[in-house]
């Protein structure tokens, strides 16, 4: 018996023993910044993220940068779950609607209060501003994208369209879709003529809110209340619905799915995020050469509006000697030296401070410019924390008008019983 | 009798020695944080609480009562048990039929159960991706056998894209892969019927199904029972599939009550709404088994 | 004699049915991965790769070899994991089968309804637990973890073997004056030992599947196991 109760005592003595050593390391004069970044080890990603942390320690050899990995859907959690140990990361790189859950769960810090004020005044103050709640910005943009509309010119040559000028209201492109959706792929396979997500991921209700902006509409008030009374908002999904009993759009698709049809010739247009495009041509790198973009599409009494979206840095407030390093370390990402290059050719989208303006790479961008003008064209929305909830709702109420063939009234009125749920 | 009776309290200090270790772990890593969650279903406990280490307050059922309103609960519990009736009817006749052939004196039935375990060994992720990409809706194999079948007829088969047959679709990826282990266990049952009592019915002239139903099945019974009990509790818990497939899609046809107590706790970061839901999903889960051992303890009797 | 061969031609057909649903995704993973990204996303597919290609695992030996990692994890752990609950299921499993006091009593209720409590429940009190003590994030914590998850059924399947075993045969021992621990290692665990290789491959297996444990509880990319190191580069939202 006594053998046993050795042979456990050391057991468990080993084991604490073994992660107490792994979990404390010596302190010096070193700060390490812990880095919350789902980036880091998606493929295509990872010698830009890898870079940025060898130039970084380079450049400042007093600050080490650790990461803090997790797959794209687990990674808030995973912040917050460390948060709640104890255990707080002092950098997310975040999905701009990420943000008010951050800041709800009193995670994120106003950014003010870590980074420099010259550099805060460099970012483009219309793009800060949907960072903003309670008069506080709580990220800071890396880059911007809307939604932007990608074409396939070969596909409008094909159709007897002119691939210099893609549709601007959705009755053009309506017509558009007529003709485009005869076309076959070399394999004779159906050629899809517009593409909109509506899978149940929480970007995709981001994206369905920037069509609901096209129409005019709006999804939340001013005050950060369900609004979805409105016309642009029901013309919406009313065309979805449309889209969807034409078989225009591929169903419940995500925007992975979207790319990956749009990379082989099967979709003439789609929505999607200007990075989007590293997508497309990681399937099919002959992509380029058929690939335009358009700004999005006008629709009822709307001018074309669409959402901001942008990958953003949250911090966390951990001290004066944290802070310092994660100032330095925003301001080395967010620069014209880093930047430059990925945005040119791995991440197509838009710089969002007035020093990274005109930069070479994008300026003469052959995806982005078709779409250039659109970065002016977006709408404000209101940050309410339930935000991911809503999008996901948003989605369902999608599905509900295509693959369930709910009628839109049916589906906008219980859309709005479980939002309101959500949203309370 | 003094000798009897040391021995007696040496056992018991020895017993209790042995379930230390077990009982700790179950204390610390289940029994603890069960507790802690179904407090805090009854409290309002989101995820500034967690972080500013705030507890959480009572609130007047106020989690329980906005689940009841929606949708959402009566949905997923419907779900879950059309799931788990679907997956479990099936992978049992499957895996009894394969059983049964692996268990009669075919040629090469050793490589066959062998290799048939393949799929077990594929981790669920793994195997969900695997699905996915079988049931693809544009280039998927799996539309292009239907409409091999039907003389393209169908055209557009998307399995996961379709509220009517999503869970069907979650349902055979689950199926592929537990088949195997029911198969399995319900072997080393068979092979608990003794030959005696089998060749001694043939000579009887009992029939094949006759004999199967009142020889084989009955002494088979406590394998079955706790090879269909491991089941249900299994498919009762699945999440990672149904999270990789299709998140809960579409139009919540493939929401369960783990995709909805995540989905409560973690995307709505709403943990004591989570929690609600993970309290009546284990009273549902204690129900069904209880109500499962019942009937199978009244099917040993007869 | 016909209706032999009918029936075992039946046989057959149920078995090649089967076999053929059971195996031939399998196939057909490995048939796209030989195929050039363009042909995977041909339709009609093709049966058999029209021009072979070794470039995705080329790429997975050079540029995400990072894969190892996660297998040797994943073996690690499983392995430690398995080891754990076969030598604690042996104990738990005897005291379960052999003695009938309160304790074992509570004790096998205790963990008959633990196996019904959703992980996703744990989650959250199991994580402050546990970096509380500074195991999070640390592969001992983990197998801490997925060991209590996995013990309650291993030793459930443990003690349904110690059960098997004749009791007079421990008596005999205990009159010839052997002590209790000589009983249980050298007599009684010898004749258990398929029923140990049924615990150990059970929860190698188990764990070997783990995904939610490992989400939950492992930051760094270097000690993240199979499963979530597969959802992190294939479900990612950018790639």
């Amino acid at each position: 018996m006594k053998k046993i109760l050795v042979l456990l005592l050391s057991l468990l003595t080993a084991m604490s023993l073994f992660a107490g050593g792994s979990a404390e390391k010596a302190e010096s004069e070193q700060v390490t910044i812990k880095v919350a970044n789902y980036a880091v080890l998606e493929q295509g990603y990872i010698p830009f993220w890898e870079g940025v942390k060898e130039g970084f320690e380079a450049k400042y050899p007093n600050y080490k940068i650790e990461w803090v990995t997790a797959p794209y859907g687990e990674i808030v959690n995973q912040v917050i779950n460390m948060a709640g140990g104890g255990d707080r990361v002092d950098v997310i790189f975040s999905e701009s609607s990420w943000v008010p859950g951050f800041e709800d769960a009193g995670l994120a810090a106003p950014v003010d209060e870590v980074l420099s004020a010259d550099f805060i005044k460099d970012i483009y103050p219309s793009v800060l501003a949907d960072f903003e709640i309670n008069g506080k910005a709580y990220g800071v943009p890396l880059y911007v994208t809307p939604f932007v509309l990608y074409y396939n010119k070969d596909l409008f040559a094909q159709a007897g369209l002119d691939p210099n000028t893609p549709p601007t209201t959705y009755d053009e492109m309506l017509k558009y879709a007529e003709k485009l959706s005869q076309l076959k792929d070399k394999n004779g396979n159906k050629v899809y003529a517009f593409g909109q997500t509506t899978a149940s991921v929480a970007i995709s209700g981001t994206a369905l809110t920037a069509m609901v902006f096209n129409f005019g509409g709006e999804v939340l008030d001013a005050n950060g209340n369900l609004s979805c009374d409105n016309e642009g908002f029901r013309q919406a999904f009313e065309t979805l619905a449309l889209l969807d009993e034409m078989g225009y759009n591929p169903q419940n698709a995500k925007l992975k799915d979207l790319r990956n049809l749009f990379a082989l010739g099967q979709l003439a247009m789609y929505y999607d995020q200007s990075w989007g495009f590293n997508g497309v041509s990681s399937i099919n790198p002959d992509a380029k050469n058929f690939t335009a973009s358009a700004a999005p599409l006008k629709g009822g009494n709307g001018s074309g509006e669409s959402l901001m979206s942008a990958h953003c840095f949250v911090l966390v407030d951990n001290g004066e000697a944290h802070n310092k390093a994660v100032d330095a370390f925003v301001q080395y990402v967010i620069s014209a030296d880093t930047l430059s290059d990925y945005l040119a050719n791995v991440t197509p989208a838009y710089p969002a401070t007035y020093s990274m303006e005109g930069m070479e790479g994008v300026a003469n961008n052959p995806i982005l410019k078709g779409a250039a003008n659109s970065v002016a064209n977006v709408k404000h929305q209101v940050t309410v924390p339930a935000l991911n909830d809503l999008n996901l709702e948003l989605t369902t109420l999608a599905q509900a008008v295509t693959v369930s063939n709910k009628s839109v009234d049916q589906a906008i009125a219980e859309f709005k019983k479980a939002a309101a749920l959500k949203l309370q | 009798m003094r000798k009897l009776n040391s021995k007696n309290r040496g056992d018991r200090i020895y017993s209790f020695c042995l379930l230390i270790p077990a009982f700790l772990l179950a204390l610390f890593f289940i029994l603890i944080p069960i507790v802690d969650s179904v407090i805090k279903s009854f409290q309002d406990f989101k995820v500034k609480n967690i972080i500013s280490g705030k507890p959480g307050v009572w609130n007047n059922f106020a989690n329980y009562i906005k689940l009841f309103a929606s949708n959402a609960l009566g949905n997923a519990v419907v779900n879950t048990f059309v799931f788990v009736v679907f997956v479990i009817v099936f992978q049992f006749v499957l895996g009894m039929a394969l059983a049964l052939v692996l268990n009669s004196n075919i040629k090469g039935a050793r490589f066959f159960r062998s290799i048939m375990m393949t799929p077990w060994v594929v981790p669920t992720v793994i195997s969900a991706l695997i699905w996915m990409w079988l049931f693809q809706p544009q280039y998927g194999l799996v539309k292009y056998l239907v409409s091999l079948v039907t003389f393209g007829k169908v055209t557009e088969f998307a399995m996961l894209n379709q509220p009517d047959s999503a869970l069907t679709g979650v349902g055979i990826a689950a199926l592929w892969k537990q088949i195997p282990l029911m198969t399995l266990l319900l072997l080393a049952g068979l092979q608990n019927v003794p030959d005696d009592i089998q060749e001694a019915a043939m000579i009887d002239g009992a029939s094949k199904t006759r004999r199967f139903f009142s020889i084989t099945m009955p002494y088979m019974a406590s394998v079955i029972k706790i090879a269909v009990s491991m089941s249900i509790i299994e498919n009762f818990k699945q999440f990672p599939l149904f999270w990789t497939m299709t998140g809960g899609g579409p139009d919540g046809a493939t929401t369960n009550l783990a995709i909805l107590s995540y989905r409560e706790a973690f995307v709505s970061m709403n943990l004591g709404s989570g929690a609600a839901v993970t309290t009546i999903w284990m009273l549902l889960m204690i129900i069904t088994v209880g109500i499962y051992n019942k009937c199978f303890r009244t099917y040993d009797m007869t | 004699m016909k209706g032999r061969t009918l029936s075992k031609v039946l046989c057959y057909i149920i078995l090649a049915v089967i076999l053929l649903f059971l195996l031939f995704p399998i196939y057909w993973m490995l048939a796209t991965s030989f195929k050039t990204n363009m042909e995977a996303y041909m339709y009609p597919p093709t049966f058999f790769p029209n021009e072979t290609t070794v470039d995705a695992y080329i790429s997975l030996f050079t540029v995400n070899n990072q894969f190892f990692v996660y297998y040797i994890n994943n073996f690690i752990v499983s392995g430690i994991t398995a080891i754990i609950c076969t030598l604690f299921a042996v104990f738990t499993g005897y005291a379960l089968a052999r003695f009938h006091f309160k304790w074992t009593v509570i004790m096998s209720g205790i963990l008959l309804s633990t196996q019904m409590f959703p992980i996703v429940s744990r989650m959250i009190s199991l994580y402050s637990l546990m970096s509380k003590v500074h195991l999070i994030n640390t592969m001992p914590g983990l197998i801490l973890a997925i060991s209590a998850a996995q013990l309650p059924f291993c030793a459930m399947l443990m003690s349904s073997f110690f059960a098997s075993v004749p009791k007079e045969l421990e008596e005999a021992a205990y009159v010839d004056g052997a002590g209790r621990g000589t009983i249980l290692f050298k007599i009684i665990t010898p004749l258990v030992k398929p029923g140990m290789l049924a615990v150990g491959i059970y929860a190698f297996l188990m764990t070997w599947d783990d995904y939610l444990h490992a989400a939950t509880l492992i930051q760094t990319d270097g000690l993240r196991t199979l499963s979530i190191g597969i959802a992190l580069r294939y479900l990612g939202e950018l790639s």
